[in-house]
């Protein structure tokens, strides 16, 4: 590079990171450290890596099975091509508040805005920070395979209309700081429910099941988290697991909410991890499932 | 009759009845004794994840010797995976029986895994040593994934 040795390029690069930063100073730029953490308690590495040893983080491929279809996750590393290089900050936050495309076409529910729509706005701009940071990459997207007639995007809006309600989280003033964190994190970041809350046959969460778990589509097991299953459990033996995913006999978790532990709920600082257990504590119980 | 004879007579016998009480080990007897084996890998796998995350402190020894246990244990359960287990209560799925390949497959797994974690615990290279015990840990859950009943 010859940065060090020409001046006019090395004052053109100063010029323009002036600009930027008058610019995102302007708009109250997010804060990529922070938005690191939410990414984290999002768990957005999950769908948006491959699932194969020495995969690029963030650069999509990951295939979730649904009874829709296959759905692979996207490449969201900065990359002009295959990733979300050419988006602005409005297009991010519109794709997470209202589930668009920059385009304006829908994006099917498996990319789970019914939660990420709560998200706040500083969040939001935290997280994009954080996105732009990443190195970009390549690896260009794997398209959605799915059944008849699921594939036709404007079905979503019916869907939406139906089941979707944009717009950020709102804290309920009769409950404590604690909990509206604990539900924050469990319901706009941590999209608990996309899993742990039954569908109907619509795919939809079943509002009057929140968190009571289940089967999910391919028949394996989901946990209910409400306190007729928790109160079983200490607070201690369920940090440790949500730490560690081992109980306390030693039994090893199964490798979906291990996934999940390693990359969010071992990640979360201690009060955060707290809140979302307080909060989970104060939800409505609910027996099981039927089998 | 001869000494020989009668000691080749013997030795078959035992060794009739010796196959004979594999292939007859009842069903419930086979579950119960996978599942000893499956609460012993947690009894010697729990301190060294709890090392690996820094939740207690890293003991050089106590993991040498709990990898070598983990390794001969990590052999143990799957005869006790037979077909006449089917019927039996736990929380096996029947995909052990209908993917046996795939569930062969996650038993060479942890059963490498392990074999890796007790040879780098000879070697005493603690950052490698927890890097392996997270190999481990998600064998043993890539296993429970598909092959157990979640709880």
């Amino acid at each position: 590079m010859s940065l060090r040795t020409s001046p006019a390029a090395a004052g053109l690069l100063l010029f323009a990171l002036l600009c930027f930063v008058a610019l995102d100073g302007a708009l109250a730029q997010g804060d990529a450290k922070r938005g690191q953490y939410l990414a984290k308690a999002g768990g957005c590495v999950g769908c948006h890596t491959e699932d194969r040893e020495g995969a690029v983080a963030f650069a999509g491929g990951r295939a979730l099975k649904t009874p829709f279809g296959t759905f692979y996750g996207p490449n969201i590393t900065p990359d002009q091509k295959a990733g979300i290089g050419r988006w602005s900050e409005a297009d991010f936050i519109q794709a997470m508040r209202h589930g668009l495309r920059p385009d304006g076409a829908n994006y099917f529910p498996a990319f789970p805005y019914p939660s990420f729509t709560k998200i706040t706005d500083a969040d939001l701009k935290d997280l994009w920070a954080y996105l732009r940071s990443l190195s970009p990459n390549a690896r260009a997207n794997t398209p959605h395979d799915l059944r008849f007639p699921f594939g036709w995007r404007w079905l979503v809006w019916i869907w939406k209309w139906l089941f979707f309600t944009p717009g950020p989280f709102q804290p309920d003033p009769a409950k404590s700081g604690i909990l509206n964190r604990g539900a924050y994190l469990v319901d706009a970041l941590g999209h608990c429910g996309e899993c742990h809350t039954p569908r109907n046959f619509l795919g939809a969460p079943k509002s009057s099941r929140y968190l009571a778990g289940g089967k999910l589509p391919d028949g394996k097991g989901v946990p209910n988290l409400t306190p007729t299953r928790l109160k079983k459990m200490s607070d201690k033996d369920l940090k440790d697991f949500l730490q560690t995913g081992q109980t306390p006999d030693g039994d090893v978790v199964a490798e979906s909410m291990g996934e999940v532990i390693r990359n969010t709920t071992s990640q979360l600082t201690p009060p955060d991890l707290e809140a979302l257990l307080a909060y989970l504590r104060s939800v409505a119980p609910l027996p099981e499932e039927k089998k | 009759m001869n000494n020989k004879l009668a000691a080749v007579t013997f030795a078959l016998l035992l060794g009739a009845v010796a196959l004979d009480a594999a292939a007859q080990a009842k069903p419930e007897v086979m579950v119960k004794q996978r599942q000893a084996v499956m609460t012993l890998q947690g009894k010697y796998f729990g301190p060294m994840a709890g090392m690996a995350q820094g939740k207690i402190p890293y003991n050089a020894q106590v993991v040498q010797r709990n990898a070598a246990f983990l390794e001969a244990l990590s052999k143990m359960a799957w005869d006790g995976f037979d077909p006449s287990t089917k019927g039996e209560k736990s929380n096996a799925l029947p995909a052990i029986w209908d993917k046996s390949g795939e569930f062969k497959q996650a038993v060479e797994r942890l059963e490498s895994e392990a074999a890796k974690l007790a040879q780098v615990a000879k070697s005493g290279d603690e950052g490698a040593v927890k890097a392996q015990v997270g190999a481990v840990g998600k064998s043993c859950g890539g296993c429970h994934e598909n092959f157990r009943q979640k709880q």
